[in-house]
């Protein structure tokens, strides 16, 4: 047992069968340990909450879980979860929400997460919007040949003209790689481009013995779209999007 | 940090293995949420929640500003002439920030070596905050549902920002 006064600092859960013995330094410095209850196992480490850094947490909560998936499924919870002792964590997680647990672990088992990132040479995507749009053409060159203060409504405008047309090629780029991927996917999840630059956000849930074929799929995407398009491709991840799910205590764990 | 380009055919085959720089916007956002009522609230972890999410709205921006300066071709005029803007609006975004001296610090821990012995300088800064309003809430309550929900709001107000 810890000490009185720690906390319980969660990382994420695994088949208790895979649970390796975890010599890792997690958040705070503390080591690494698992609590188990029937099959399943959860990461955790002691917290205490003082002179906390947000680098190196950050950085350790990713590091005991790259570990972790190194040789396990492992259900990565999110960052900053802490619970108020080793029983909570057995009782009102691992007991409480075993069937979905168990669940999410059977879905996921031999399968990884990879993330694409597409961002826009933006000087490019712009070329390609005047090219494309006569009327956004014509409206550049009569704000062109206004000074200041004069063409500000029209400036506005074509802006607006601009915003849309890019909105639009975000999304029809985002539908095609989608179509092109997917199919070699298990699941696929969009997410919301960070910025107008972004072109898109995508994460894969894909078989392990998959990923090579994915890859032959994401290098000809890079090809297709690289006039516009620079792709990042990163993984193998713990399938951190497709465990985004918020796992409900219900009343039971009030009373 | 180097970045996998779609060119010359063939390259992206492989993934890139996870660099934190590239993960660390799913691992603020993804994953299990264990439930507020079950869950503690600390609040020295919510705010280093906070800080690593201005992290994150500045990684895509650094990214294009070095991609933007790498594509800057002198002779043409047109393209010199935006970058002034780019400019303008990082800095602006930067003096809004509060947590302006916490961000360098974490910044370079995020994405520069993987030293962990260097870390004395980065928790000073960012530590003396951290341990003035650390560990005040210990309670299971649903102040932990409202505060997570308050660095979402931060979240999606700094990558407008950006």
């Amino acid at each position: 047992m810890p000490p009185a006064g720690s906390l319980v600092y969660v990382y994420g859960i695994l088949p208790a069968e895979e649970a390796a013995n975890a010599s890792e330094t997690g958040v705070d410095g503390r080591a690494v340990r698992t609590i188990t209850h029937d099959g399943l196992a959860a990461l955790v480490s002691e917290v205490h909450g003082d002179a906390l850094s947000a680098a190196r947490e950050v950085r350790a909560h990713w590091r005991v879980l790259e570990k972790a998936s190194e040789h396990a499924t492992v259900l990565p919870v999110r960052f900053g979860t802490v619970m108020e002792s080793d029983d909570h964590v057995r009782r009102e997680l691992l007991e409480h929400d075993a069937d979905h647990l168990g669940g999410l672990l059977r879905e996921l088992a031999g399968r990884v997460q990879l993330s694409l990132k597409g961002d826009y040479d933006e000087d490019a995507l712009l070329r390609e919007v005047v090219a494309r749009s006569p009327s956004i053409a014509t409206l550049r060159e009569q704000v062109r040949d206004k000074p200041g203060a004069a063409g500000y409504y029209d400036r506005i405008q074509l802006g607006e003209m601009v915003a849309a047309e890019v909105a639009r090629r975000h999304e029809q780029d985002e539908r095609s790689a989608l179509a092109h991927l997917q199919p070699l996917a298990v699941r696929a999840r969009a997410e919301q481009p960070s910025s107008h630059a972004q072109a898109f956000n995508l994460a894969f849930l894909v078989e392990r013995d998959g990923v090579d074929d994915f890859g032959r799929a994401v290098a000809a995407l890079g090809d297709q779209v690289a006039e516009l398009i620079r792709i990042r491709y990163v993984g193998p991840l713990p399938p951190y999007s497709f465990t985004d799910v918020e796992l409900s205590a219900g009343s039971a764990a009030w009373v | 940090m180097a970045v996998a380009h779609a060119t010359p055919r063939g390259y992206l085959e492989r993934p890139r293995p996870s660099g934190l720089a590239d993960v660390i916007d799913v691992i603020l956002d993804k994953g299990l949420v264990v439930d507020a009522y079950v869950r503690v609230s600390l609040i020295g972890i919510e705010i280093l929640t906070i800080d690593a999410r201005i992290v994150v709205a500045s990684v895509d921006t650094y990214l294009r500003f070095a991609e933007a300066v790498g594509r800057l071709d002198i002779a043409q005029d047109d393209q010199a002439a935006g970058l002034p803007d780019l400019m303008e609006s990082i800095s602006s975004g930067g003096a809004e920030s509060k947590t302006k001296g916490a961000l360098e610090g974490a910044k370079e821990k995020l994405f520069g070596d993987d030293d962990d012995d260097s870390d004395d300088d980065d928790e000073k800064e960012s530590g003396s905050r951290r341990r003035s309003s650390s560990r005040s809430g210990s309670s299971r309550s649903r102040s932990g549902s409202s505060s997570s929900r308050g660095s979402n709001g931060r979240s999606s107000r700094s990558r407008k920002e950006s």
